[in-house]
């Protein structure tokens, strides 16, 4: 499979890749899992990329509880990594459950991060997609909505975030780092992402030629003891999400301090359970708690044909979540 | 640099150097097969998901249909020929043939390249060793020998 | 005849990578191809516009449905020679070019126009205008014996359900290719099929030529399923047809996508099936109706009621087919058809009645056996099953079955679950040529495949323990049109066909071997009765006396130029068969449900199958295992799912189609259980499918075990536990 030609070239730094980003049609390559499917798919069509994937943005530093990652980190020297594991265990399960071994060596951070959707009908040519040919329609809505979001949908699109690494950095109130032509910008990664609303064509708020340079996660040491990423698949492994929650929690003398929940699969970003997570402050994880931020979770869903399982599903996975974490000592 | 619509890329194979031109939206496993010859690496599905065009790069296991042959550039590639020969088989290679670890044959040099690097990640158990292998997928269904054979190999 | 498990002939050249897939052939010249779809899904195809891509650097040729006008009509080229699109993703061209790359812009570039008709795009669609085919397959597809009706109304217990089970698709590992050529009108096909000489006959009619003009070759099949058949020769006549026009080679290749569509599917079926029993558990009556897609194009019905009327012992079966058209792809048969979707609901249906008739679910198919086939009256040739749920139960530890719903570890519901499975036994034609060299290596020869069924090793096998020589020693050819004509890889026939005429052709050269020792003088066997000599360790010796000649000083003698032989044999006569074949089998399964999350996962797996002689028990379990395993994937993963506004298909990748992955699996424990079958030759039975069929509703009914919920529809996933 392919689409039609494309030029290519390489960043040798920053202001490089800008300029040459600065061609209409240009698209960025680091890992490439994602941007070769796509335009083998005729989802995009760049006319050039440009390779990123060698300028040195793949640091890893952990300094005072706060957590530096360059965008062009793979996924698994992440995952692996020591500090990673020992300090953001919530990372570390979110980055194993992601995608294949073979994904994890080849993928960053930066790309993983802006991934496109997995929904069939935006990564098929032909089938009607609004993300994919503004104007076309919305396939999924009357059509095969199995995989479709509950929450943050409109009337031109429905799909979903399937990044697993998204949904954890969302609980942990991460931000980006972002270049651009005006340099250099940092912001929450919840500014990053967009709700269709009637433009679905566009998922992030980053204009032509931005990069994601870093990702910094702040100090989360409170949650290390209660942490989980809980992803329900059809199949054992190597498949997005149906329903996921990332949980943490910050438990002193019996009572929740500060809890934070994230739920994938079921909007078109991590949908943070904001309500979920104020109904747990102040209580005790005891099961009344725990089954009133789950059904906190699901209040405002809005389930389409195929999808109303999904209520019901995320409701338990929170559920499941905050028990699986509650719990400890 | 400036956009090219040929690219001119050096890999070392199986340790030997190897230099050619390339259209710029081809993959490593477009280059293996039908520029280099060397079709031990198969194309399953082209998209990232059967793993049958696993290699290793710099000795970890990637999905060349989805490695751009010229972002590659200067890399070092083990594809199957590398591993061992019919005469001088890999240790991995001959427990595949011990095990029965194949059947029609056209996953089984992804399943090696990638039991080979996962090995190397040392994996704890079978569930370890199964969860690994995930990103190679088997329609046969010879998937309980290959665990078995990696798992001799890895003295569990 | 021996069993012994002896190591895949052709494992050392498949793990280096070294075994040449018929894609991998090289061809000076060699031109790419790509096909060119219809933009619509229904409708005939106005004009075939290739101007724009024939100015595309690299662009050689197109070839269209005017080209296909020289071919023979046939339901082998009706899709390539008419203008009729009959469903989504219908290709209309194909083009070459340079590089793949090049054929692939080309492809964009053609300019098809169309004219579109109201497409029907699902079978729900259809239901109104269902038709009913008068066989399937081999067999009517509407029976009665009894009557049914009557028996369902005075059975003590009767339970009607319907049952549905989703489209699948085959999706062996290696996409469909063909690398073809022309040398002075002689045509030679490098191509991935179940079926080289189907392929060379249809080859024949198509291009109206002679069969000895064609050399069809698929020495290496990456699998097929019942998918590289006759659906791939009309992409593959355009690739052949773009050769003659370009006069250079060219070579197609399928893409994944293109594997929904062109080449075939497991249909979707919808069953209404009646079953009646007596307060004691006997089955009184069976009324079991199918209702399944096929395309506008051409009817396929799969099976799926047959075995009804043989697996148990029942007076009073009404069977019926139906189908409905739809402008989808057409079906074909699939590991297992009909067996899979018939069990599906035959063995749920089963299950349901143990627990309603207060009987342990072994017991009640124990109660039900059928000791002669009923349906024709013809006693089985050899039916073990009884012998195959005995095993199966012990070996599971089904009397240790927990109560429903009782049992648990940790997060999962844990249920037991067992179905009968059977598959038919059946023989195509077959000859074989064995060549003797001096140096006592023998090369044996058949023109039929090996898609990882073991076909190489069964032929090695058989020659080298028939004239008592190593394995080593053999060489086996397959996949050649240029070799004696051999069957097609389908059916689980492979290895019954080519046993007797591999053991006629061995006959024949050690009863040569044996004359040429025993009646010359200069022989240490000369006078010996040639009954009483035996072949072993490469040498001819007696069984009694203590002399012996190695098989190289019998050659050096007598032979030097070596010596040949050939066998053959014939198909199944079915309408003469004294008796009946099926292999059986008893799947029992233990699996885990997370009621809260829906997560299913199988956790252990007993399959004690009866097969008649085991070859070779290292390559009959991984055909075992694997057919397992794709009955799991049928009954908990794979669908294949149409957008109902475009009749395309939504999620045409693995992405969206998940097959079984290494972490799925369960832990497998096979028995295979011995059988003498005096009406096969050499006992054998198929054993491709047995494992295919049964597990899904095993799957079902140990689902329902731990939770509760009957599901009567396939794949079984998470929204069909948790609401």
């Amino acid at each position: 499979m392919s689409g039609p030609s494309f030029q290519y070239s390489r960043a040798t730094n920053l202001r490089d890749a800008l300029i040459l980003a600065s061609q209409p049609g240009t698209a960025f390559l680091a890992g490439g899992t994602d941007l070769l499917q796509l335009w083998k798919s005729g989802a995009i069509a760049p006319t050039a990329v440009v390779d990123i994937s060698r300028l040195p943005l793949d640091h890893l530093e952990f300094l005072d509880g706060q957590l530096s990652l360059g965008s062009l980190a793979r996924l698994s020297d992440v995952g692996s990594h020591p500090d990673v594991t020992r300090n953001h265990p919530l990372i570390a399960s979110a980055i194993l459950a992601s995608a294949s071994g073979q994904i994890r060596n080849m993928a960053t951070l930066g790309g993983n991060l802006l991934q496109r959707t997995r929904c069939a009908y935006f990564r098929t040519e032909g089938l009607a997609c609004n993300k994919r040919n503004p104007g076309s329609g919305c396939g999924a809505l009357a059509g095969e909505s199995r995989q479709a979001a509950l929450f943050g949908a409109s009337a031109s699109c429905v799909a979903t975030h399937a990044s697993d690494l998204a949904v954890a950095l969302a609980a942990l109130d991460a931000e980006v780092e972002v270049f651009g032509g005006e340099g250099l910008r940092r912001f929450p990664l919840r500014d990053l992402y967009r709700l269709p609303a009637e433009t679905p064509e566009r998922d992030t708020h980053l204009t032509a030629g931005e990069l994601i340079t870093g990702i910094h996660v702040p100090n989360a040491s409170r949650f290390v003891a209660r942490s989980t990423y809980l992803k329900v698949r059809d199949r054992a492994s190597f498949e997005p999400a149906v329903v996921s929650v990332a949980a943490l929690l910050h438990v002193e003398n019996g009572r929740i301090v500060e809890a934070r929940l994230t739920a994938g699969g079921v909007a078109p970003l991590p949908w943070r359970l904001t309500r979920s997570e104020a109904v747990l402050v102040g209580r005790a994880p005891d099961a009344q708690a725990i089954a009133a931020a789950g059904d906190m979770a699901v209040e405002h869903a809005r389930p389409l044909a195929h999808n109303g399982f999904k209520v019901a599903l995320l409701r338990n996975a929170v559920i499941r979540a905050l028990q699986t974490i509650g719990g400890q000592p | 640099m400036s956009p090219e619509s040929s690219v001119s890329v050096s890999l070392k194979i199986n340790g030997r150097d190897c230099e050619f031109s390339a259209p710029a939206c081809d993959t490593l496993l477009d280059v293996l097969r039908d520029q280099v010859g060397m079709t031990g690496t198969k194309k399953g599905c082209d998209m990232g998901a059967c793993g049958a065009c696993t290699v290793l790069a710099d000795g970890r296991r990637i999905k060349s249909c989805l490695a751009l042959a010229a972002s590659y550039d200067g890399r070092s590639i083990t594809t199957i020929e590398g591993v061992g020969t019919t005469d001088n088989l890999h240790q991995l290679q001959a427990a595949f043939i011990r095990h029965d670890a194949l059947q029609c044959g056209y996953c089984t040099p992804g399943q090696i390249l990638s039991g080979l690097a996962l090995l190397d990640e040392k994996p704890g158990d079978l569930e370890a060793i199964r969860e690994g292998m995930s990103g190679n997928l088997c329609r046969c269904g010879a998937y309980p020998n290959i665990v078995a054979a990696i798992a001799e190999l890895a003295g569990l | 005849m021996s069993s012994h498990p002896a190591l895949r002939y052709e494992a050392a050249l498949k793990v280096t990578g070294s075994a040449v897939y018929e894609a991998e052939v090289l061809a000076p010249g060699m031109l790419h191809a790509a096909l060119v779809k219809a933009p619509i899904g229904c409708g005939d195809v106005l004009s075939v516009d290739t101007t724009q891509a024939a100015d595309l650097p690299g662009f050689a040729a197109a070839v269209c449905y005017v080209d296909a006008e020289t071919l023979q009509p046939s339901p082998a080229t009706a899709l390539i020679r008419e203008r009729a699109i009959h469903f989504a993703g219908q290709p209309v061209a194909l083009v070459t070019a340079g590089t793949l790359q090049a054929a692939r812009e080309a492809a964009r570039a053609v300019r098809v126009t169309a004219q579109a008709r109201p497409a029907v795009t699902s079978l729900a669609q259809g239901y109104d205008e269902s038709f009913a085919p008068a066989m399937v397959g081999r067999f009517p597809a509407e029976t009665r014996r009894g009557d049914a009706a009557r028996a369902l109304t005075d059975a003590d217990l009767v339970m009607r359900n319907r049952y549905d089970t989703a489209v699948n698709n085959h999706h062996p590992m290696e996409p469909h290719a063909v690398v073809c050529w022309w040398e002075d009108g002689k045509a030679v096909v490098h191509t991935s099929t179940q079926a080289i000489f189907g392929t060379r006959a249809m080859i024949a009619h198509a291009f109206q030529m002679a069969a000895s003009d064609i050399r069809v070759v698929s020495r290496f099949l990456g699998g097929g399923f019942g998918c590289k058949g006759p659906l791939w020769w009309p992409w593959m006549f355009w690739a052949m047809l773009a050769s003659k026009k370009t006069g250079r080679p060219v070579r197609l290749e399928l893409t994944r996508a293109q594997m929904f569509t062109l080449v075939g599917r497991r249909q979707q079926t919808v069953q209404d099936l009646g079953l009646g029993f007596s307060a004691d558990g006997r089955l009184t009556g069976i009324e079991h109706h199918a209702l399944a897609q096929t395309s506008t194009h051409a009817d396929y019905s799969d099976s799926t009621a047959v075995y009804s009327r043989v697996l148990y012992a029942c007076p009073n079966v009404t069977t019926t087919h139906r189908l409905v058209r739809t402008n989808e792809p057409q079906p074909v048969p699939m590991r297992a058809p009909g067996t899979a979707p018939g069990t599906f609901a035959l063995e749920s249906a089963f299950d349901e009645a143990a627990e309603r008739l207060g009987l342990d679910p072994v017991e009640l198919r124990v109660r039900n056996f059928a000791d002669h086939d009923q349906e024709t009256g013809r006693p089985w040739s050899s039916n073990s099953l009884l012998e195959c749920y005995r095993v199966g139960a012990e070996r599971f530890g089904w009397s240790q079955r927990p109560a429903k719903g009782t049992a648990t570890d940790g997060r999962w519901r844990i249920g037991w679950g067992m179905a009968s499975t059977l598959y038919p036994a059946i023989r195509q034609a077959c000859r074989v040529r064995v060549e003797l060299t001096v140096d006592a290596s023998l090369r044996v020869q058949c023109g039929t495949q090996d898609m990882g069924s073991g076909t190489y090793t069964a032929l090695a096998q058989m020659a080298a323990s028939s004239l008592g020589i190593p394995v080593s020693q053999v060489t086996v050819e397959l996949g050649d049109t240029l070799l004696p004509e051999g069957p097609f890889s389908g059916g689980s026939q492979v290895t019954a066909s080519l046993t007797p005429a591999a053991e006629m052709a061995m006959t024949r050269l050690r009863t040569r071997l044996a004359n040429m020792a025993v009646t010359d003088e200069r022989s240490p066997l000369a006078g010996q009765p040639v009954e009483g000599l035996e072949f072993r360790d490469a040498t001819i010796r007696s069984r009694t006396g203590n002399v012996g000649e190695s098989l190289t000083d019998v050659l050096a003698r007598g032979a030097a130029e070596g010596l040949e032989a050939e066998g053959e044999s014939v198909a199944t006569q079915h309408q003469s068969l004294v008796a009946s074949s099926m292999g059986y089998g008893a799947v029992l399964v233990e699996v885990g449900v997370d009621a809260e999350l829906g997560e299913i996962r199988v956790r252990r797996v007993c399959g004690a199958f009866a097969a008649g002689h085991i070859l070779n028990p290292l390559l009959a379990k991984s055909q075992y295992v694997g057919g397992l395993i794709g009955g799991i994937g049928m009954a908990l993963h794979e669908r294949t799912a149409t957008d109902l506004a475009s009749g395309q298909i939504v999620g045409d990748s693995f992405a969206d189609y998940p097959i079984p992955v290494h972490a799925d699996m369960p832990e497998f424990d096979i028995a295979m259980i011995e059988e003498e079958d005096p009406h096969l030759p050499g006992g054998v039975k198929g054993i491709g499918m047995l494992g295919t069929a049964g597990i899904q509703a095993a799957i079902a009914n140990a689902v329902y075990h731990a939770t509760g919920k009957r599901i009567r529809s396939l794949p079984i996933q998470i929204e069909s536990i948790i609401e």
